[in-house]
């Protein structure tokens, strides 16, 4: 069997997100999800002089760029919500999972946005997602 | 007939509202990867998330609680999502499946409910705990 290449990254993102995870509980437990975002996006920041690109920017088609700040800016929409929900009562053990299910909307848009086919599983997987959003809503 | 009692909270429909940008920040930033690098994906990053913060300041009229744990438990997670966010940029650049690498990607929350009823106590019910083996199922399914 072999390993994708794609493997090993991921197993990065899901310690890092996976801490981040019981941090948003934490944090929200003294801040308002607001204060929390704006703290958020300056530990963001505090990473970009490591991140600084060797090349410049606009050497990029001006569609990309604009994927790329549209897609920061939903993540950013997407992270207030997260951390609304948990200050407005919800557990990090039910919310986490539950808004973790946005590989819903991926898998359901990707064949129309990216021109990616979708298999029989990843359709029984929509299914199992949509039974899960109702379980743990309970 | 009478509606679930999730349906008049809050963060349920916090959470639905997250589901929908988080699939958009999905799909747009593997759009933005087939071009630029996960590195200079991540350094653009914050960038976006500007016009959020400063409707989040404006919303709280400029005034924001002082709580130094909260900030450091915040800045943190900005932190630890950076990382993870160039991990993820990384991995999409290696020309994989979207649908497969979003669904393991999104595995994290098993690690963060261990976290969550070790280190804050929170106890699930069995309907919640079935919950979770059908997402694990799902992100698994997701990834064939």
């Amino acid at each position: 069997m072999s390993i994708p290449i794609w493997f090993g990254p991921a197993i990065v993102v899901l310690v890092c997100w996976g801490i981040a995870g019981l941090f948003q509980k934490l944090s929200t437990n003294h801040l308002s999800a607001e204060t929390a975002l704006v703290w958020l996006m300056v530990g963001f920041f505090l990473l970009d002089p490591w991140l600084y690109p060797q090349e410049s920017i606009l050497i990029y088609s001006r569609r990309s760029l604009v994927y790329a700040l549209l897609s920061s800016f939903l993540n950013a929409l997407g992270g207030w919500a997260l951390l609304a929900a948990m200050k407005h009562g919800g557990k990090a053990s039910i919310v986490v999972p539950f808004t973790a299910l946005y590989p819903l909307v991926t898998v359901s848009l990707a064949p129309l946005l990216l021109h990616e086919a979708i298999t029989l599983s990843q359709g029984a997987g929509v299914v199992c997602a949509l039974i899960a959003v109702v379980l743990l809503s309970t | 007939m009478q509606l679930p009692v999730v349906l008049k909270t809050k963060w349920f429909w916090y959470s639905v509202l997250s589901v929908f940008c988080m699939g958009g920040w999905t799909l747009l930033g593997k759009l933005g990867t087939t071009e630029i690098s996960a590195r200079t994906m991540q350094f653009l990053y914050p960038f976006g998330w500007i016009p959020v913060a400063l409707a989040c300041l404006w919303v709280r009229r400029f005034r924001i609680e002082k709580s130094a744990l909260g900030i450091v438990y915040s800045t943190a997670i900005g932190v630890l999502g950076g990382m993870g966010g160039l991990a993820f940029f990384a991995a999409c650049r290696t020309g994989g499946n979207t649908s497969a690498i979003v669904a393991a990607t999104a595995m994290y929350p098993l690690i963060t409910v261990v976290l969550a009823v070790l280190v804050l106590r929170e106890k699930l019910t069995r309907l919640h705990v079935l919950g979770l083996v059908f997402a694990a199922a799902a992100f698994v399914l997701f990834s064939f």
